[in-house]
């Protein structure tokens, strides 16, 4: 931990970093032309405006999905030590599920899982 | 730990009183929220307790502050009616944030652990990007919670990456355990180590908006509605301040050598820097917005100045640096209700249309000043001493010269409102407001004439 | 008791004139609480000499974590300070009946605050609270310049107060730092401050910063150039409360503070500080000869006046230190009655230029008579007031160097011109198309009046009472700087 590993650290990070890009910029084939630098949608030519407004509603479906997703995350090492526990964590887990069924009853009644 | 179970209790209930469609309930059942919520917090002085292996720590110091923060937010709270009361969209989601931000800011003042210490920022932070762009038609708004978010994300990153160093090197995340690191290096820190700490410094730099990390404060202040200002100007700051006070007093005192010439530095300049540039300002909010920047400065002291009293004396400034703000800033709302903006040209003649308005308005702006008897003088006398007492006298003497040109722009209202002609419109305060508003004035003369209230408590 | 009392009774009529709404009333309870004050410090007179100089000492516990406590007393000094103070505020009331000002009871309540915080000054015996209670003075003070005054007052009200702000931080700074080198355990209190050890280059350090404080305030050269524009631009009320009274706190904190905590300082920066009044003297003097406009003429006058106060005090004589105390005294009668009588004149003239008025003495006979007794008294003619003080204050100087004695009398001599002149001007010769209709003093005019001419006479033909009042305390101030 002494001041010139730190350094040195920093130094062989940025080297890799830039050596890898450098080196695809020399070594990579490249040839380009105007057919392959059109947008498309699915393989087919873009119909109308392409630069729309974002839907929030993907936004709002990766943060619901996120949520429940750490849900599950955290339903895993309880699933391998409840044997052990018993009762006391089958309650736990009933408490944390409640916890976490009303967050979603707040996003049904906010309208988060509608579309649109 | 109470207080932060009442407060998120109090959040989720806000927000389900959103769903159920009342929302006549849910002033009233956030400021009884508060109210209890202060009393679940008294139930805790004078008992020493740690929860989960000391992450979070409940001591004195932390009830006294989780109090004031509570207290500032109930204060805002209780002004929330009148400024919202055109509104038709519904405020729940407004509320239960807010209430989330103040849950961080507690958080903030009892972490025992560097993560918790984060968990408590980024509470607040996403919380208050929220807020202030909560006013979605206007620009302004929506310019002063993207700048918000982008630097405090940005400098966010900064306060994690510190903390991984000093993680890195020290090998814990506890408080306790790295102070104990930092006695057993005995003089020869780890560069890695004194990085990480720099850069938490900066991160909470940020937060309370010291110079040179300023920059972001007076367009974010000008931008965020009028009353989700007092609670960033009040709340947050307070926090943040606590926070910083919280580690290096605990953990890196042993370390005093190294970082109390930035600190030092820091608050001279913002002192100087903030009291310089708020001579210039225009308009009054952004002139307070400037006045809290080089109160952040006056704070600092109180960090760099490590004693016995220090604590006291940090929790009366604290206390009556947010009193007098959030009645300067629930005066500048009827303001700009009234006139559409808030130039000093607006308070013209208050003196004549709303005499007992204006004189609250002068107790604030006197106070934020310190001028005796009011409590600002009291925190700045107490705040003077105990940085005497270490033998910082040119800080205090900068101090004393931040405080002279500070009158400058705190006397440009008082000026306007006694001397200068209105043009005859009258502002219009409903008796909860005007109640609200008194009710400060009251606190800042009596915090001011009977000091032992809060002197002595730590 | 007597102290507390004093000090609470202002702040209660202050108080009690906000709720009242009729001016008739408002005027007559606000002399009446005047004259109550002064009926109380009479008291405490009489009581003070009757326990043969007990020092009416009250005292509670404040802050005492931090050494401050709630002390008040009286010596011999704080009380003559405390009677010029209570004797002057129902003059000056009265003499504000000539005018009627808009928003009485705020005007009225602001005067009651400002005697209370000036009470408070001359008999706090704690550092802590004096420095509250001087801050405090200057609220009422600008208020009352700021919103009842004249022309330009915006920016030479905003000019006074920060410069007299600025002045005062520096003391707060001195006294936290002098707190600290009290024995331990620290206080604030007077005799604890008084037994603070300092090094030279400390009490150069804290001279320099009370001096800064003090030398704004009465106004010393250089630091005066605020005071001819504010008692020029000041109501006659305001002008009256901040020269006969305020500007006193800054002799009053030079003897109280600066002779016993610094005197080696003191002693040692004393030339720069006589030379500095002394200058003072002979420039406003010489400014004073050629004004046009009788309170700026005044002001000025003060300026010369209160520069050989300063003066005297810094000589550390016995003579010079009981001289400056009845110079107060004597002073504030004098500047008060002079303010006055420019009001009254003003007040029927409407202009306040000498080159407008004259003749005034062939209309007006007891404004004359008037006007020329309290004159006298300000140029130190022997029988009067000022007499005793500038005699006493030249007799110290002459002690410590004949050189400056010499140059200070110089005073006399240019207040005998400017004031006499400007009596020849204005009262003498014909009378012109303003001062043709001029009436007499109203019996109002005179209520106020001749108390200040019989204390013109009674100090100048009975000094006695009033030097033995003072006398120990003076000694033991001197006593301090050996």
């Amino acid at each position: 931990m002494s001041a010139e590993s730190l350094i040195l650290f920093f130094i062989v990070g940025a080297f890799l970093v830039g050596f890898a890009i450098v080196f695809s910029i020399f070594v990579a084939p490249t040839s380009t032309n105007p057919q392959k630098a059109e947008p498309y949608e699915c393989g087919i030519p873009t119909e109308g405006l392409t630069w729309l407004q974002f839907n929030v509603g993907y936004y709002l479906f990766a943060i619901i999905f996120l949520i429940f997703d750490v849900e599950a995350v955290f339903i895993f090492p309880w699933a391998v030590v409840m044997k052990e526990m018993g009762m006391i964590a089958f309650v736990e887990i009933v408490i944390f599920f409640f916890v976490l069924g009303l967050g979603l009853l707040y996003a049904w009644k906010k309208g988060a899982l509608k579309w649109e | 730990m109470t207080t932060i179970i009442s407060l998120t209790i109090l959040g989720v209930l806000t927000l389900f009183l959103g769903i159920m469609k009342k929302q006549s309930w849910l002033l009233p059942v956030i400021l009884l929220g508060l109210v209890v919520s202060m009393v679940l917090t008294l139930r805790d002085w004078n008992t020493f307790s740690s929860y989960y292996n000391g992450m979070i720590i409940v001591d004195n110091v932390s009830v006294a502050f989780s109090m004031a923060l509570i207290f500032s937010a109930f204060l805002i709270f209780s002004l929330a009616a009148h400024y919202y009361r055109g509104v038709l969209r519904p405020l729940d989601d407004i509320y239960g944030v807010m209430i989330f931000a103040l849950l961080g800011a507690v958080m903030m003042t009892s972490y025992g652990n560097l993560i918790m210490l984060f968990l408590g920022i980024e509470t607040l932070s996403i919380a208050l990007y929220v807020l202030a762009g909560s006013h979605k038609e206007a620009v302004t708004s929506n310019e002063a919670t993207l700048k918000y978010f982008l630097l405090g994300s940005f400098l966010s990153g900064f306060l994690l990456f510190g903390i991984a160093l000093i993680y890195g090197s020290s090998g814990s995340f506890d408080l306790g355990r790295i102070s104990a690191f930092v006695t057993s290096c005995a003089g020869i820190y780890p560069p890695m180590f004194l990085a990480g700490l720099f850069l938490l410094i900066i991160g909470l730099a940020f937060k309370i908006a010291v110079v040179p990390f300023h920059f972001w404060a007076p367009d974010v202040y000008e931008g965020t509605p009028t009353l989700l200002t007092a609670f960033m100007a009040t709340v947050v700051k307070t926090a943040a301040i606590i926070a910083m006070y919280r580690f290096f007093t605990h953990t890196f005192h042993g370390i005093h050598g190294v970082w109390d010439t930035t600190i030092w530095v820091m608050a001279a300049l913002t002192i100087l820097l903030g009291n310089l540039t708020g001579l210039y300002q225009p308009n009054l909010k952004r002139m307070l917005a400037y006045s809290s920047i080089s109160h952040s400065g006056y704070m600092l002291l109180a960090v760099v100045a490590f004693s016995a009293m220090s604590d006291n004396a940090l929790l009366l400034y604290t206390l009556s640096y947010s009193i007098a703000t959030i009645l300067a800033f629930a005066i500048l709302i009827l303001i700009r209700e009234a006139h559409g903006n808030d130039y000093f040209s607006s308070l013209n003649g208050l003196a004549k249309t709303n005499p007992s308005i204006a004189f609250c308005l002068t107790i604030a702006m006197l106070s934020l000043a310190g001028i005796p008897p009011l409590a600002g003088f009291m925190a700045k006398y107490y705040l003077f001493t105990t940085a005497l007492e270490q033998g910082l006298l040119w800080l205090v003497i900068v101090a004393i010269a931040g405080s002279a040109i500070s009158v400058a722009y705190y006397f440009k209202p008082i000026m306007a409102m006694y001397l200068k002609e209105s043009n005859g419109i009258k502002l219009m305060v409903e008796t909860p407001y005007k109640v609200s508003i008194f009710f400060m004035a009251l606190l800042v003369v009596l915090i001011g004439i009977l000091p032992f209230l809060v002197i002595g408590l730590l | 008791m007597l102290t507390v009392i004093l000090i609470l009774l202002p702040l209660a009529i202050s108080l009690i004139l906000l709720t009242i709404r009729e001016e008739r009333v408002i005027r007559q309870f606000a002399l009446a609480g005047s004259l109550a004050v002064f009926g109380v410090a009479v008291a405490a007179f009489i009581q003070y000499k009757t326990c043969s100089h007990c020092n009416l000492l009250f005292t509670a516990d404040w802050l005492s974590t931090l050494g401050v406590s709630l002390k008040f007393g009286m010596d011999g000094i704080s009380l003559l300070m405390v009677m010029l103070t209570t004797f002057l505020v129902p003059v000056i009331i009265l003499s504000s009946f000539n005018h009627s000002y808009s928003r009485p009871s705020a005007f009225y309540s602001l005067i009651f605050l400002m005697e209370m915080a000036l009470i408070g000054v001359f008999t706090s015996f704690d550092g802590l609270i004096f420095y509250i209670f001087w801050e405090l003075a200057l609220i009422p003070a600008w208020f009352i310049c700021a919103v009842w005054g004249g022309k330009d007052r915006i920016r030479i009200t905003f000019k006074f107060f920060i410069y007299t702000f600025v002045g005062s931080l520096f003391m707060l700074v001195a006294l936290i730092y002098l707190y600290f080198l009290t024995p331990l355990p620290h206080s604030f209190d007077f005799q604890w401050l008084y037994a603070a050890t300092l090094t030279p280059v400390e009490q150069t350090w804290i001279f320099a910063a009370f001096f800064l404080a003090f030398a704004i305030k009465i106004p010393v050269f250089p630091l005066h150039t605020w005071q001819p524009d504010t008692y020029t631009t000041a109501p006659g009320t305001g002008s009256m409360l901040l020269a006969g009274i305020m500007l006193k706190m800054g002799i009053y904190g030079m003897i109280r503070w600066m002779i016993p905590v610094c005197h080696i300082a003191v002693k040692q920066y004393a030339p720069v500080a006589i030379i500095l009044a002394i200058t003072g003297i002979v420039y406003a003097s010489v400014i004073a000869i050629r004004q046009n406009d009788m309170k700026r003429l005044v002001a000025y006058s003060s300026i010369a006046h209160v520069g050989l106060i300063a003066a005297g005090v810094f000589t550390l004589t016995l003579h010079s230190l009981e001289g400056a105390v009845i110079q107060m005294v004597s002073h504030g009668i004098n500047i008060v009655g002079l303010f006055v009588v420019i009001d009254a004149i003003e007040k029927r003239t409407n202009t306040r230029n000498i080159s407008d008025l004259g003749g005034i003495a062939l209309k007006a006979p007891r404004l004359a008579i008037v006007f020329m007794i309290i004159l006298l008294g300000s140029i130190a003619l022997p029988l009067t007031n000022g007499f005793i003080g500038e005699f006493l204050l030249l007799l110290g100087l002459f002690e410590y160097s004949v050189v400056f004695a010499a140059i200070a009398g110089l005073t006399i001599i240019f207040s005998a011109v400017y004031m006499l002149w400007m009596y020849q001007r204005t009262m003498l010769g014909r009378t012109n198309a303003i001062t043709e209709q001029i009436s007499d003093l109203t019996r109002i005019e005179m209520a106020a009046l001749i108390p200040v001419v019989i204390m013109i006479f009674w100090i100048g033909l009975f000094p006695g009472m009033f030097l033995d009042v003072t006398l120990p305390d003076v000694l033991q101030i001197i006593h301090f700087t050996k």
